[in-house]
């Protein structure tokens, strides 16, 4: 029977992004080799662990939101266990009415992403990246300024 | 129990005002006292994500203990689900186990 399983897993936050991307991209084809759809596959980002994980204070949420058949899940769980990249994982089985509305916002969330990377291909982030920074920059000069002032 | 509660409380407030006034005030409490809800009724939330830290925050107090029902008022299925969500939380270090 299909059901709709959604894996959370943690990576070690050392390691580069290319080892990253190839040890999740392996995992994925795990996923899709045995018949699993994806529905989602995000990278949640760094993030700051509530307790030290194998003395790890931080690490790389990642997420999957698929479709398959039991064995996948199982298949995925072993080799979670095997990877030394991976210091935590869990699969959960969403419940048929959940995983709708799990899926609708899986892919309403992509569409967001999807968007405002456009914006920022279309210029944004380079903006974003210069403008706070010439602020600082004149905010620092009117301090300085104002201290000349009071100075006088 | 209730009552011997209240007539506590208002006798640390009235102090020595004799044993008329402290028990008005109790009451009086009582009354302003706020309805206690089910959030999770309310937003007509589907299921509680275990992923949205935010809304599991409310639930977690300073000693990283899941708040009781009694405190915060959620109905037993939503205080089931809650339960849920924070035990998987905290499963994948989204949430504590323990704080001090």
């Amino acid at each position: 029977m299909v059901r709709t399983y959604e894996t959370v897993f943690i990576t070690q936050p050392t390691l580069t992004e290319e080892d990253e991307r190839v040890a999740i991209d392996a995992l994925a084809e795990i996923v899709s080799s045995h018949g699993g759809v994806f529905t989602a596959n995000d990278r949640m980002g760094r993030r700051r662990l509530a307790y030290p994980i194998q003395k790890f204070e931080d690490g790389v949420y990642t997420r999957f939101l698929y479709d398959s058949e039991p064995a996948v899940p199982k298949e995925l769980d072993r080799r979670l266990r095997i990877s030394d990249k991976v210091i935590r994982h869990m699969t959960v089985c969403l419940e048929p009415d959940w995983a709708v509305a799990a899926k609708e916002q899986a892919v309403r969330d992509a569409q967001i992403r999807a968007e405002t990377e456009a914006a920022r291909a279309a210029g944004l982030l380079p903006e974003e990246g210069a403008e706070p920074a010439e602020g600082r920059r004149t905010e620092g000069r009117e301090d300085d300024e104002a201290e000349y002032e009071e100075r006088d | 129990m209730g009552r011997m509660r209240d007539e506590g409380g208002g006798g640390d407030r009235g102090g020595p005002r004799g044993a008329q006034g402290p028990r008005t005030g109790g009451r009086r409490r009582f009354l302003f006292r706020r309805r206690k809800y089910c959030k999770f009724c309310e937003d007509k939330a589907r299921w509680i994500d275990y992923k949205d830290v935010r809304t599991l925050q409310n639930y977690i107090p300073e000693r990283a203990k899941i708040l009781p029902r009694r405190i915060s008022g959620t109905c037993a299925t939503h205080q089931r689900q809650l339960m849920q969500a924070i035990k998987r939380a905290r499963t994948i270090a989204l949430v504590p186990f323990t704080s001090d």
